[in-house]
């Protein structure tokens, strides 16, 4: 095969759909990005340093960054019960609660920060009984974690649930002659198997809470340096025509998430080479 | 024993699955469960290993029974066709899994891995992964780890099929070793016969979820009981030929009668003949050939198949080949015949050739089901009885075949008697008059007759019963034949007068259990058996009329007898098909 036939692919040759993806890359992602850093390198240096290491700033990253790696926690059990339900078992409703499990994905997150805000305040459904118990979900840190579990949910759900029909049945079959009992076989047949579709599930779930804005906002209360989150705190610097220091604020993220989201991916990848190695 | 099977039965939606299989395996034995896909052989191993519940009978191993234990708890080894291993894992971790999960200590562990490593001979592959091997040492690796435990048996799921032929017979030889180093119990689940005679000790053949039959590897290809297992362990040619007291004849032609059965007192019957390919003798002319002319042909078609020649003969019309039927439906008989490089050279061939045909050696099969006649008084009858779907479902299944017979006498039943006797099972339409016409049937020649109604779907139950103990030996056969072809339970009903006192009871159950061990022992039958009290015919109506879709096997021996007591059982019997077994009471003596 030098230099004769070759046969083509159904998308048209190489040069041109790298063309295409160097393009869309560059104007619908790195270009702003770019602007973005050019902006926040417009101001100073101790100005720049001071917006990032203002106590208000402070505060509102570890409220971002720590929910929305709870949140994801947190998605990552429930979601895996979730697809497990879905997937092993057949009951009447089973494709309803399906197709219910997306419906975060299509709504307006801000129509899910009023309903959620309904809910937990103290006065709402839930609320209410949370209340007489001392707990307070709305307006507290609790209440953003809340917010960031609803929106995560599917990015785990839909994540797992391929990746656990895959896990032969013939599988915990061997391991049950083998001996081992249920748990034991969870822990080291299941859990393995469907370990990289999890950690995808978690990273899309963890990179989307860091970056909700629409339905945190309503149940958070934005209390400066109790429950402001930090997308909040750009849109304040930006309504006080500070578009620096919300650059630089949004620079800061833009560095802590891509480095977080960079080794999650780097850990993957050396558990996707431990289970198909050498390309077979 | 090492495995003792006793009437498993496993129903899946109902429909059973594996039906009524009793089986023991000896210790150290390789025993290959043999059959097409949806036998059941694969649940019935499955069941072995715990990992599905049976809903009716017993599993022991090693004598103890182990019914309900899981699993996990049963000391199994099981190998399944795609390996099943855990591709996170390296070589040796699969192969340690099952010490690791009994806490064995690390060293122990290393020591029994290297052990089984040198006996599937993968030494050195401990820290590959699945991924990296190829399929044939993957399920080397799967085999290693069945055995690591030290199970009781090794069961092996079709371990061959996702390989290609070449590393197949490689690991078919290493399992073989495996298996005979270790002397341990082995059931091997597979649907190629020659990779069942190429391991087996013992063969048993599974369809339509029962054990059919078991025995050596050639003691199966040589004498079968069944057309199932004749035609399923290599090719056969099932031919239709006559009992007679002189021996077996094709048509006129008789055939030697070293290989066939005496007539055992019966009167003459149609048979059926299993002939190998092999077996077949072609020769230009009849006075050169060695061994019993059967008929005349012409080669149809030649394959070249390496060492042997396969081709196709078509029996030529008139003279004695015409009585002569394969048992194919449609009218060109033709016969399967392989002749070896030696036979090539002496006699050789090209197609459209005609040759004298002549046969070594035949085995008659003990089924007394031959071929069904469709018996009516008028033509359009007999053909619309003949289309019946189950009765052409029944017969593809026993590859027999269906031929209408007019019979103006069946209309008018005045006395007039058949001109030639009626051979094979015959099978009229249920109407009222039925019973008058099985009573016809079964008075010129007719063995066995079929009564079925225009409407009825395959039966999920066969009730067996005999009117007396005279037609025992006849109604088990034919019930054991039967349900080989038909995916249903059987159940004998013994019934004894609803008067019967404390004394005679246990006789009826004795009875029972008679029965049952007959038809186990004689027909390899499994049936379940029901004691019941009343009259006869009036009980079996009310068991017809409890559950629809049943068919009942009713063994006479008194035609009189019969008459007085199950005409109206056979003028009401709409919802159920019906199978009249007749041995004569005055013929009895000589058997």
């Amino acid at each position: 095969m030098n230099g004769g036939f070759r046969q083509p692919s159904i998308l048209p040759g190489f040069g041109l759909t790298l063309g295409f993806t160097t393009f869309f890359l560059s104007a619908i992602v790195l270009l702003p990005l770019a602007a973005l850093v050019v902006k926040a390198t417009s101001m100073g240096w101790r100005d720049f340093i001071e917006v990032l290491t203002d106590p208000r700033a402070v505060a509102s990253y570890r409220l971002s960054f720590g929910a929305a790696l709870l949140a994801a926690l947190i998605n990552s059990v429930f979601g895996f019960v979730i697809a497990w339900t879905l997937v092993r078992y057949d009951f009447p409703g089973r494709k309803l609660i399906d197709a219910l499990i997306d419906m975060p994905f299509a709504l307006p997150t801000a129509v899910s920060g009023i309903a959620l805000t309904a809910v937990f305040a103290e006065n709402g459904w839930i609320g209410q009984y949370l209340a007489q118990l001392g707990i307070q979900v709305a307006y507290t840190w609790i209440g953003v974690v809340v917010a960031l579990t609803l929106i995560g949910l599917p990015f785990v759900v839909r994540s797992v649930q391929p990746a656990l029909l895959e896990v032969q049945h013939d599988l915990e079959d061997a391991a049950e002659t083998l001996g081992a009992g249920r748990f034991y076989i969870f822990r080291r047949i299941i859990l393995p198997t469907i370990l990289p579709a999890l950690l995808t599930g978690f990273t899309l779930a963890f990179a989307r809470a860091v970056g909700e804005y629409g339905s945190v906002i309503f149940i958070a209360g934005n209390l400066p340096l109790k429950t402001e989150i930090t997308p909040l705190l750009i849109v304040i610097k930006l309504e006080q025509f500070e578009y620096a220091a919300a650059a630089a604020l949004g620079f800061i993220m833009l560095i802590m998430s891509f480095a977080m989201l960079l080794s999650i991916n780097l850990l993957q990848a050396w558990g996707r080479r431990r289970l198909t190695a050498s390309g077979r | 024993m090492s495995i003792t099977l006793d009437q498993v039965t496993k129903r899946y939606q109902g429909a059973p699955v594996v039906n009524d299989v009793s089986l023991e395996v000896a210790e150290g034995e390789f025993f290959v469960l043999l059959g097409p896909s949806g036998s059941g052989k694969s649940t019935l191993l499955r069941a072995i290993a715990g990992l599905t519940g049976v809903d009716h009978g017993r599993i022991a191993l090693h004598g103890k029974d182990v019914t309900h234990i899981s699993a996990r708890h049963r000391g199994v080894g099981l190998v399944f066709q795609n390996y099943a291993l855990f591709k996170h894992m390296t070589v040796a971790e699969n192969i340690e899994f099952a010490l690791r999960v009994r806490r064995m200590k690390a060293a122990e562990r290393r020591a029994r891995r290297k052990e089984l490593l040198r006996l599937v001979a993968l030494e050195g592959m401990d820290d590959r992964l699945p991924t990296q091997l190829s399929g044939g040492q993957q399920q080397r690796v799967a085999v290693a780890r069945a055995l690591a435990h030290k199970p009781q048996v090794l069961l092996l799921d079709e371990p061959f099929g996702a390989l290609d032929a070449k590393i197949r017979e490689e690991l078919r030889r290493t399992i073989r070793q495996v298996q005979r180093e270790l002397n341990i119990t082995t059931v091997l689940v597979t649907h190629d016969q020659e990779e069942a005679f190429a391991l087996a000790d013992r063969i048993g053949v599974m369809n339509l979820g029962r054990l059919l039959e078991t025995g050596k590897p050639h003691e199966l290809y040589a004498t079968p009981a069944t057309r199932f297992v004749a035609t399923f362990l290599g090719a056969a040619n099932l031919l239709l030929a006559r009992q007679t007291a002189d021996g077996i004849r094709f048509g006129a032609a008789p055939v030697d009668a070293r290989a066939t059965e005496k007539l055992d007192g019966m009167r003459e019957h149609e048979v059926v003949a299993v002939v190998r390919p092999e077996e077949i003798e072609l020769a230009p002319t009849r006075d050169k050939l060695r061994t019993n002319y059967i008929g005349s042909g012409t080669i149809d078609e030649i394959v070249f198949t390496g060492a042997l020649e396969r081709m196709r003969v078509r029996l030529a019309n008139g003279g004695v080949g015409s009585q002569l039927s394969t048992s194919a439906n449609d009218a060109p008989a033709i016969l399967e015949v392989t002749r070896t490089q030696h036979e090539q050279r002496h006699f050789p061939l090209t197609p459209g050739q005609a040759v004298a045909i002549g046969v070594r050696r035949i085995h008659v099969l003990p089924t007394p089901l031959s071929s069904y006649t469709a018996c009516a008084a008028d033509k359009a009858g007999a053909e619309r009885l003949a289309s019946h779907p189950f009765l052409v479902e029944l017969a593809s299944r026993m590859k027999t075949r269906i031929v209408t017979r007019v019979e103006p006498a069946l209309g008018s039943l005045d006395g007039q008697r058949a001109d030639k006797p009626i051979s094979g099972v015959a099978v009229i339409a249920a109407r009222a008059d039925a019973a008058a016409q099985v009573e016809w049937l079964l008075e010129n020649g007719a063995a066995e007759v079929l009564v079925l109604p225009t409407h009825i779907a395959p039966p999920q139950r066969v009730l067996i019963h005999w009117l007396d103990e005279g037609a025992r030996r006849p109604t088990l056969a034919v019930a054991a034949s039967l349900l080989r072809h038909v995916p249903a339970e059987a159940v004998y009903v013994g019934i004894m007068p609803e008067n019967a006192n404390d004394s005679q009871r246990p006789f009826g159950v004795r009875t029972l259990l008679d029965a049952r061990s007959e038809a186990q022992a004689v027909h390899g039958l499994e049936m379940r058996t029901e004691l019941r009290f009343g009259a006869a015919a009036e009980e079996l109506q009310r068991q017809l009329n409890a559950e629809p879709d049943q068919m009942l096997i009713l063994g006479v021996s008194d035609l009189a007898q019969f008459r007085a007591t199950c005409a109206t059982l056979l003028s009401a019997a709409t919802s159920a098909s019906l199978m009249v077994v007749y041995q004569p009471t005055e013929r009895r003596g000589t058997t």
